[in-house]
């Protein structure tokens, strides 16, 4: 017979275990999710309750489903943050004009599919950089290697070594900016003392 | 709110929801129009996301005045924000399985760097066996 009593206290180890793994970062942020879902930011009283019972599903989610910590890790720039806001909704309006152009015009229309090998090391920051340049017309992830920080991105238009030059530094750009609003200070050293655009492309 | 503002927002919420149809619309045309999956992918995707995104906007501004209890301000937000976050996740599978599965039209890629380091790959491989999925 299994004592229960043993059972019961590996039980309270491994749920004190969990706990400790919980983000409370992330359990914020699913928690601004859940007042977002029910309105919470109305000023009234059923907004704390509401506060407080999104947090406890959120830390409940994480006890569930436990996820492997983010490393290294993100820090917020507000300034950068707005500005990297404000650039990548610039560039999706001006590539949605782009591929408009592209999509009415007649004949066919050719590309290229192009190696951009990113300067930071972080996971974080690889995934931030291709969900920004696949909200961005003209560039779609074919494949991503992860261990050398590559992205493969198929780019709509570049028939000629100026468009795909133009086309893999406005990634680079993208980088920079994520880099700069989301990156920790190591991310921000790798890409300073990365090489710059220049020597990327003479190895490319 | 005196009237004029209201005719203001009325008309920046109009512009926002026709700008958004419009290209949803070239979304749809590119569709039709372009023959590989991987052009196809850049129409579908992304005019798609900017149009949907403004069509929130002008709904936001239209209708939260009106103090209707269907929208709110947040329910636009989360659907503007899980939009942008699935959209490149379903796109890069898409777009990779085409790659591997071979559906590229060779004619319209002018260079391909992903072949050239998967043929290198190959090589180094010692020839045969199917190209790594992860390389």
């Amino acid at each position: 017979m299994i004592d229960l009593k043993a059972k019961k206290r590996m039980g309270l180890a491994a749920l004190r275990r969990r706990l400790g793994k919980v983000q409370v970062p992330v359990a914020l942020g699913m928690t601004l999710v859940w007042l977002l879902l029910f309105d919470g930011f109305r000023l009234r009283f059923e907004s704390l309750g509401l506060l407080v019972l999104g947090f406890l599903v959120s830390v409940v989610i994480m006890l569930v489903f436990p996820l492997p910590p983010i490393t290294p890790g993100f820090r917020f720039r507000p300034v950068y943050l707005v500005r990297m806001l404000v650039y990548v909704f610039g560039r999706m309006a001006v590539a949605s004009f782009r591929v408009t152009v592209q999509t009415l015009s007649p004949g066919p229309v050719r590309s290229s599919v192009v190696a951009v090998p990113l300067r930071t090391e972080a996971d974080l920051m690889l995934v931030c950089t291709a969900i920004a340049s696949s909200i961005i017309p003209g560039s779609v992830i074919v494949e991503v290697s992860q261990p050398n920080h590559i992205l493969y991105v198929h780019l709509l238009g570049a028939d000629d070594e100026k468009g795909i030059e133009a086309g893999r530094e406005d990634i680079w750009k993208l980088e920079e900016r994520i880099v700069m609003a989301l990156g920790t200070r190591e991310d921000v050293d790798a890409l300073r003392a990365g090489p710059t655009v220049d020597d990327r492309r003479e190895d490319a | 709110m005196s009237d004029q503002v209201v005719a203001v927002l009325d008309w920046i919420a109009i512009l926002c929801l026709l700008a958004g149809a419009l290209l949803s619309l070239v979304a749809g045309v590119g569709l039709i129009r372009f023959p590989d999956l991987l052009s196809r992918m850049h129409t579908a995707a992304k005019p798609q996301v900017l149009g949907l995104l403004l069509v929130l906007v002008g709904i936001g501004i239209r209708l939260i005045p009106e103090e209707t209890n269907v929208f709110n301000i947040g329910t636009l937000i989360l659907v503007g924000l899980f939009q942008v976050v699935t959209v490149p996740v379903a796109g890069h599978i898409a777009a990779r399985v085409a790659y591997r599965t071979g559906r590229v039209h060779a004619d319209l890629i002018v260079r391909d760097e992903l072949a050239e380091r998967l043929a290198a790959k190959r090589r180094a491989d010692g020839g045969g066996g199917p190209p790594e999925t992860r390389a």
